[in-house]
């Protein structure tokens, strides 16, 4: 339910994109979302049709583009890519890792006109 | 149709409040902490112990989230310190610029400010306030899978708190197995366990805080 917060940021960024690229309306949202955030592409659109009337998203779609959770060991160097957000090296099973990709939230572009 | 390039964080806006409110406490050198646990797991037990043992020494304040009400803003001014309740209605948990809205509140120099956030593993791990670390809490009766369920809590949290011990003989909790969990998730976290009822367990945790505040005191920065 977090997401209704976060789609009306969103809707705001994009209307502050098109305000500056001189956009009257925005067609599509291309969105750029990790794996390792809390945030459901699902809510997202649900809050989105209810904010976006009357701005120049109106007519706007998302296109969400997700982004697989890329982590590091500290311990033995190897990258994964790992499905579950369990921090543990498939690897060697260490658990000291870093979390290089995953934790995006942001729009890549707008498309419009 | 034309297409131009954003790449821009939708939650920039969150993040940089979150950094102004950190300055802000960090000019006061005010410990912030942000406390987060399911509804019932035990926040305002923790913090009723907490304040109790650190408001002798300590100027204490708490900010208290909740969708709605003042229950607990009640039970806390119980220990007389200075309790800001902020109701977030239809949000499910405290962001930066909740937090911002109650700062000219703050008159005074606090040296610890403990934030209960909204009960829920979810949501509040995903906004910063503008705090100095996450405190989760967990409590027995919740089952010891949650670290893998919840992990970017776990993940973001420097400490977290086992609640409700004295019902490990009563509950099908393995201590082991949880703190595997937590450790999985954050090889760093450091974990204690308590019992916010009969007060076992405390006497660790307030040696930690007790470090944590004297590292702000001396106006420390990360």
């Amino acid at each position: 339910m977090h997401e209704y917060s976060v789609t009306k940021s969103l809707v705001d960024l994009c209307n502050q994109e098109a305000e500056k690229n001189k956009f009257a309306k925005i067609y599509k949202i291309n969105l750029k979302i990790g794996k390792f955030t809390g945030f459901s592409p699902d809510s997202i659109n649900f809050y989105f049709g209810y904010l976006k009337p009357n701005t120049k998203c109106s007519n706007a779609e998302i296109i969400f583009d997700e982004i697989p959770i890329r982590i590091k060991c500290k311990d033995c160097g190897k990258e994964n890519i790992i499905d579950e957000p369990i921090l543990m090296c498939p690897n060697c099973g260490k658990t000291d890792i870093e979390i290089i990709s995953g934790r995006e939230f942001f729009v890549e572009s707008i498309e419009g006109e | 149709m034309r297409r131009v390039e954003v790449l821009k964080p939708v939650l920039v806006s969150n993040k940089q409040r979150a950094q102004e409110n950190r300055k802000k406490f960090d000019s006061m050198n005010s410990l912030v902490i942000n406390i987060i646990a399911s509804p019932g797991a035990g926040k305002t037990s923790f913090i009723y112990r907490v304040v109790e043992h650190f408001k002798r020494n300590y100027r204490v304040l708490i900010i208290e989230g909740d969708i709605r009400g003042q229950v607990d803003s009640e039970c806390l001014l119980k220990l007389k310190v200075d309790v800001i309740q902020i109701n977030t209605l239809t949000e499910c948990h405290l962001d930066a610029f909740m937090i911002a809205q109650v700062l000219p509140k703050i008159k005074k120099k606090y040296d610890l400010v403990l934030v209960e956030n909204v009960g829920n593993l979810v949501c509040p791990a995903e906004f910063e306030i503008g705090e100095d670390f996450k405190l989760a809490i967990l409590s027995t009766p919740e089952g010891d899978d949650k670290p893998l369920k919840y992990p970017l809590l776990f993940h973001l949290s420097k400490v977290v708190v086992i609640n409700k011990c004295d019902l490990l003989p009563y509950v099908d909790f393995n201590l082991k197995k949880a703190k595997a969990g937590f450790k999985k998730e954050n090889p760093k976290i450091r974990i204690f366990d308590v019992s916010a009822k009969t007060g076992k367990g405390f006497e660790k945790v307030y040696r930690f805080l007790e470090r944590e505040l004297k590292v702000k005191k001396k106006g420390f920065k990360r």
